[in-house]
């Protein structure tokens, strides 16, 4: 077991080196740390709107930019998506088991902690937090509870200091969403409200444990500022070091990415077309940018298209298309090509099953397979099968979303090339999803960036996502049915870890051999940072969080290991 | 009297068809706004879809007549509900309100002023070097889409001289204030906005004031205050500029509406966070409330203009009332 | 000018039948601007007709360096995808030129039939189709076609439908008025004696005198069609794969290229999407001073000093 961690850690290393050509060193190390707090952070993320003032961390369109989840609230665990190999990070517990088969979970929680108006923290304000989206159902986002169709079925404190979880089946992958994803609340404020309308509740003032407080909020800023009594700091080791964090609102990335560009923030999620010449040139030592990949972009069949449910046109899709040329022209090189196997890699280096052949780039073995299955092609350069029908699609995608759209103008000429004729058709977020989820489309483009699964600790949560068959209708887009596939998952879910690794092999094996659907580029999290005067960031060779200021809550512990520089 | 009750008519005619088409348009596409922001998540919740629902306006056990009802009687009571943020509509019109009402009003005064006065002088030196150049060239100018003016005015002088700010109201950090610091911010910022404003709709003004001017010096009465005497200027503004203006008034007010919708593409390519952009992201999100809130507004603002301006004609010009 | 002006309209006088088309060619080669807006036509016309002789490249063909400035090469840079943006300006001339064109006549026809109509049965009829008009007039037009547009699949045909729904109504108006003032002239009253149905008299007696009017109307709509086309189509309400000016600004808009470098992708289709304005504009002064006399341009008289004021004899 520690064998295989370490060499999956110094494979991580090695493949992240060797594989992000787009990112530069990243050497964190290179400025010093003044050992005092002080210091003003600047963070340029484009929310796409200005700020309501309102912090409440249930709320889905307050959760997105990550201004209350984590540097105000905090989870019961971090868990660092890009070190899936690694234990999780204790934050508000200091302990967790699982027992009973993967069917109770106990958390040990942490003494000491105090809420940001002095009150203490205690077990009893994580029950209460759980406990509140039986009142709320609204507030239960990631659908826990079993009558919102999860697997918990009761919340409670056990003793001084733990929390006991019981779920109704083994619930290994839940531990993500209950330990990292869920912010804790303050029990003596948030108990006083109407518990069944929790998630409109404004939270304008919000009082968490995490390492800042809002200062002041205006529709055009967000001003934090340290706690001093948080919990991480030891005599003579503060934590945060940093004293202040501005979090203005930008309407639209240009604005956000010349802010940036001109060097008045310091932290940036933001994709930026040309980049190098942009930002980075500008001060190419200090500025730094890396992408970390965790969320597959793909060409998604609908498998109940009579002609697409057929696996030599999948396949003959899977080879026709040269994802290094999408990747260079429709995402300019900042998202990696992805792999058929539907792995994320190199995040996901350790799951890989390095003995499976994937499909590569050869338009002539595309054209063989189309034939050898009893197409033949037209006079107008489309194949077509024995009734006649050509090989001719719609993909739909996102409108507004213009590197989905740059890649899918390469992809048309690259399928063309092959004898397939696709049409791209942009509809508007709303219509395109619910046909996506709907089953109205013949291709379409989805993944990193629009509706999709979110990512977790490893290619399980992503891929059930999208071949679960009870995720018919939300995630699982190409509505692949299979009941091996449902199997798999489900024994995920109780498996030890070296079992786990052999499930994720065994649908890798199905993602090439039935090509459910078609990863083209890796979706990235956006991070650009500029070390002249702060220091501790989140780097390739030191990756302790996923670095965009987005990313909850992630963005906590980043806020925590900042320090003013000299 | 008549005349009045009339045009009320046409007002209450117009609110109901703009209540109606807001009503109308959202339900007619398919696609649940609610189901697009959960869809995210790890398991759609169906609580949550439910709730959202609501608060996006979209009930779907209600059956649309109903839904109508209740929709108009809302309306005319100024309940508009929350946006897809969970903020009442009405306080996130009312926090932008104040930047485009400064936008656009000071920049429409402005441009009023420039055209008409154009459009007196042309008419009065008609056939002059200046009736031959300024009227074509303002009005060809106000054919230039605003956009384009707005891009322009942005590469000349934010990126490439860098005098002046891309975008924004104010500056990223800037405390607002009375300060005099802070207000010459908001004017920097406001510039180039209120210059592409400014320039596009300038030309809009021109020939409709020169061309009644024209009509009007050849009245009579304008010849009486010239034989006798009296100064160019007060025969110019006083005898005729004054009729001549009287059409203008209710062209002004219909104007309004193209001004209006200049200033949402200016606002979004300034990301000037007023309302124009409030109603651009509204629609683009499908944020239900937001929208229809929003589009009332843009027409009720058009609709009170056109009514203060057949108003004021009654009153200053007797003809009408016999209409 | 008499077709852009409401007040005008109220007072539109009567117009000449006889030997429109030549004294149409007589006043744009006697003026000017007209003139000049032409010849800008004809341009765009040609361009739009033979894209391939002025920019073989295909504007799709995205084989070239990315972002890069203009050169000799590359007249106005590249796009972020490799593209040429000349090529892709020349050849989105076809397609702008064309939803223009087919927007403004089928509002324009629309525009007509509703106005003279009106004008032509009088009573209810006349009152209902003006508050029609009026409502469709006073609403707000950008906000009605961002609304409108948003929840239609982005495309030309949304495009062009929601164009023709919020224009219709700009010109009704004149071509009411001028369908008054025509009403009751000899010819019309002898086609009732005759006892020729109402839609036959609209179309084949009053329509054709009212030539000019719905050239000017036209064009003057046209104006309006292309700055509103580019508008919503910048703003992200098109559909970004179809080549046109306004998808192109968009595309510009997205990669920053103002800010990026290659500020041409940006100004270059905005500033031919003026130009297109400009000349439909131009070429609109040819019927001003056919409609309205008065408003003719004075010819200096050189020996006269004093210019001022001097009316229209």
């Amino acid at each position: 077991m520690k064998r295989i961690k370490w060499l999956a850690a110094l494979a991580t290393v090695g493949m992240f080196v060797a594989a992000c050509g787009g990112s530069s060193s990243g050497t964190s190390s290179s400025t010093a740390n003044t050992g005092k707090v002080g210091g003003k952070l600047v963070i340029d993320n484009v929310s796409g709107s200005t700020w309501t003032c309102q912090f409440n961390p249930f709320n889905s369109a307050v959760l997105g930019p990550g201004i209350t989840f984590a540097p105000v609230y905090e989870p019961l665990e971090f868990v660092n998506i890009l070190q899936s190999g690694n234990p999780p990070v204790p934050m508000l517990a200091t302990s967790s088991a699982w027992s009973n088969g993967f069917k109770t979970l106990t958390f040990t929680i942490r003494n000491g902690v105090t809420w940001t108006d002095g009150k203490p923290f205690s077990a009893a304000d994580v029950a209460y937090t759980f406990n509140a989206m039986k009142s709320d159902k609204v507030i239960d986002l990631n659908a826990l509870w079993s009558a919102d169709g999860g697997p918990l079925t009761s919340v409670a404190v056990k003793g001084t200091n733990q929390v006991v979880f019981t779920f109704k089946a083994p619930s290994q992958p839940i531990f993500y969403f209950v330990a990292d994803q869920t912010p804790i609340v303050p029990q003596h404020i948030w108990s006083a409200l109407n518990q069944s309308k929790l998630h409109s509740y404004p939270d304008s003032q919000p009082v968490g444990t995490g390492p800042f407080m809002v200062s002041s909020c205006s529709p055009q800023n967000i001003k934090y500022t340290r706690n001093p009594h948080y919990w991480q700091s030891k005599a003579g080791h503060p934590v945060p070091m940093i004293k202040e964090v501005d979090y203005p609102a930008f309407l639209s990335n240009t604005p956000g990415n010349l802010f940036l560009a001109q060097g008045q923030a310091q932290w940036g999620g933001q994709y930026i077309p040309n980049v190098q010449s942009f930002y980075v040139g500008k001060d190419p030592a200090h500025r730094h940018i890396w992408f970390p990949p965790v969320l597959n972009v793909a060409l998604v069949p609908n498998l109940s298209n009579p002609l697409l449910g057929k696996l030599p046109v999948r396949q003959a899709i899977a080879y026709a298309l040269d994802k290094a040329t999408i990747s260079r022209l429709g995402e300019g090189g900042e998202q990696q090509p992805a792999n058929q196997n539907g792995v994320v890699t190199p995040t996901f280096q350790s799951w890989v099953d390095s003995a499976l052949t994937q499909p590569a780039y050869s338009p002539a073995k595309a054209q063989q397979l189309l034939k050898s299955a009893g197409f033949t092609k037209g006079s107008d350069g489309i194949y077509k099968d024995a009734s006649g029908n050509r090989l001719a699609f719609t993909i739909k995608t996102i409108s507004g979303y213009s590197d989905w759209d740059a890649s899918l103008q390469v992809i048309t000429q690259q399928l063309k090339a092959v004898g397939i004729a696709v049409t791209v058709q942009d509809e508007n977020s709303t219509p395109y999803t619910s046909d996506i989820q709907g089953g109205h489309f013949q291709l379409a483009y989805a993944g990193s960036g629009g509706p999709a699964a979110s990512p977790g600790p490893g290619p399980y949560y992503e891929l059930r996502g999208w071949l679960f068959s009870g995720n018919i209708g939300s995630t699982n887009y190409s509505r692949f049915k299979s009941a091996q596939a449902d199997a798999l998952f489900n024994q995920y879910a109780g498996a030890s870890q070296p079992q786990q690794v052999q499930i994720m092999h065994q649908v890798q094996k199905m993602m090439v051999d039935e090509i459910p659907f078609i990863p083209t580029t890796e979706g990235v999290d956006w991070y650009q940072y500029d070390t002249t005067n702060i220091g501790g960031w989140p780097t390739q060779s030191d990756p302790y969080a996923q670095p965009s200021p987005y990313s909850f809550p992630d963005n906590g512990q980043v806020l925590a290991h900042l320090y003013p520089s000299s | 009297m008549r005349y009045l009750t009339r045009r009320i008519g046409l007002f209450l005619v117009t609110l109901w068809a703009a209540l109606t088409v807001n009503f109308i348009i959202p339900r007619v596409m398919p696609g649940n706004e609610a189901q697009a922001v959960l869809g995210t998540f790890r398991n759609i919740n169906p609580a949550a879809l439910h709730a959202l629902q609501i608060q996006f306006g979209v009930n779907a056990h209600q059956s649309v007549l109903s839904s109508y009802f209740e929709y108009l009687g809302n309306c005319l009571t100024g309940q508009f509900g929350v946006t897809a943020q969970g903020v009442p509509v009405m306080s996130e019109i009312g926090s932008k309100l104040p930047w485009t009402l400064g936008l656009v009003g000071v920049t429409t005064v402005i441009a009023f002023l420039i055209g008409t006065l154009a459009g007196v002088a042309s008419a009065w030196y008609r056939g002059g070097r200046l009736d031959a150049i300024l009227p074509p060239a303002l009005f060809i100018v106000s054919t230039i889409p605003v956009f384009f003016v707005g891009l322009l005015l942005i590469y000349v002088f934010a990126v490439k001289l860098n005098w002046l700010p891309l975008g924004g109201n104010y500056s990223v950090g800037a405390t607002p204030s009375f300060s005099a610091s802070f207000i010459w911010d908001v004017l920097k910022h406001a510039l180039l906005p209120a210059l592409s404003l400014v320039i596009v709709t300038s030309g809009l003004w021109v020939y409709s004031m020169r061309n009644n001017m024209i009509t009007t010096i050849a009245e009579d009465y304008v010849k009486t205050g010239r034989a006798k005497g009296l100064p160019t200027r007060r025969v110019m503004f006083g005898y005729a500029g004054r009729n001549a203006i009287l059409p203008n008034l209710t062209g002004f007010a219909m104007q309004l509406g193209y001004v209006l919708g200049g200033a949402i593409v200016i606002e979004y390519l300034f990301s000037y966070p007023g309302l124009g952009y409030l109603f651009y992201t509204a629609t683009t999100d499908h944020d239900l409330p937001l929208m229809q809130g929003l589009f009332l507004f843009y027409t009720l603002a058009v609709l009170v203009c056109v009514l203060i301006a057949d108003l004021l004609t009654a009153v200053l010009d007797p003809r009408t009332r016999e209409a | 000018m008499a077709v852009t002006d409401i007040s005008l309209a109220e007072h539109a006088p009567d117009v000449e039948v006889t030997g429109a088309p030549a004294r149409f060619l007589r006043a744009v080669l006697g003026n000017k601007k007209a003139a000049a807006g032409a010849v800008i036509l004809l341009v765009m016309v040609f361009v739009a007709a033979f894209p391939g002789l002025i920019a073989p490249d295909s504007p799709h063909a995205t084989i070239y360096a990315q972002d890069a400035a203009p050169s000799s090469a590359h007249l106005l840079g590249t796009t972020q995808l490799g593209e040429d943006v000349f090529s892709q300006l020349i050849w989105s001339t076809r397609l702008t030129l064309l939803v223009t064109l087919v927007v403004s006549v089928i509002a324009t026809f629309i525009s007509m039939i509703v106005g003279v109509t009106a004008a032509y049965f009088g009573g209810i009829t006349d009152r209902t189709l003006t508050v029609i008009i009026d409502v469709f007039l006073i609403l707000p037009v950008l906000p009605l076609l961002i609304l409108l547009a948003a929840y239609l699949p982005p495309g030309v045909t949304s495009l062009s439908i929601v164009l023709i729904i919020t224009s219709w109504a700009f010109q009704a108006r004149q071509l009411r008025s001028q369908g008054l003032s025509v009403r009751n002239r000899d010819f019309l009253v002898a086609a009732r004696a005759r006892g020729e149905r109402g839609i036959y008299i609209i179309l084949v007696e009053i329509v054709p005198t009212m030539s000019s009017l719905l050239a000017a109307s036209f064009l003057a709509l046209c104006v309006y069609i292309v700055g509103f086309a580019a508008a919503l189509q910048f703003l992200g309400l098109g559909n970004s794969g179809q080549l046109m000016w306004g998808t192109m600004l968009y595309n510009a808009q997205q990669a920053a290229a103002l800010e990026a470098g290659n500020a041409w992708w940006a100004l270059g289709p905005g500033a031919a999407v003026a130009l297109l304005g400009a000349g439909f504009a131009l070429l609109n002064y040819a019927f001003d001073e056919i409609g309205n006399p008065a408003l003719r341009p004075v010819r200096k008289r050189r020996r006269s000093r004093r210019r001022r004021g001097r009316a229209a004899a």
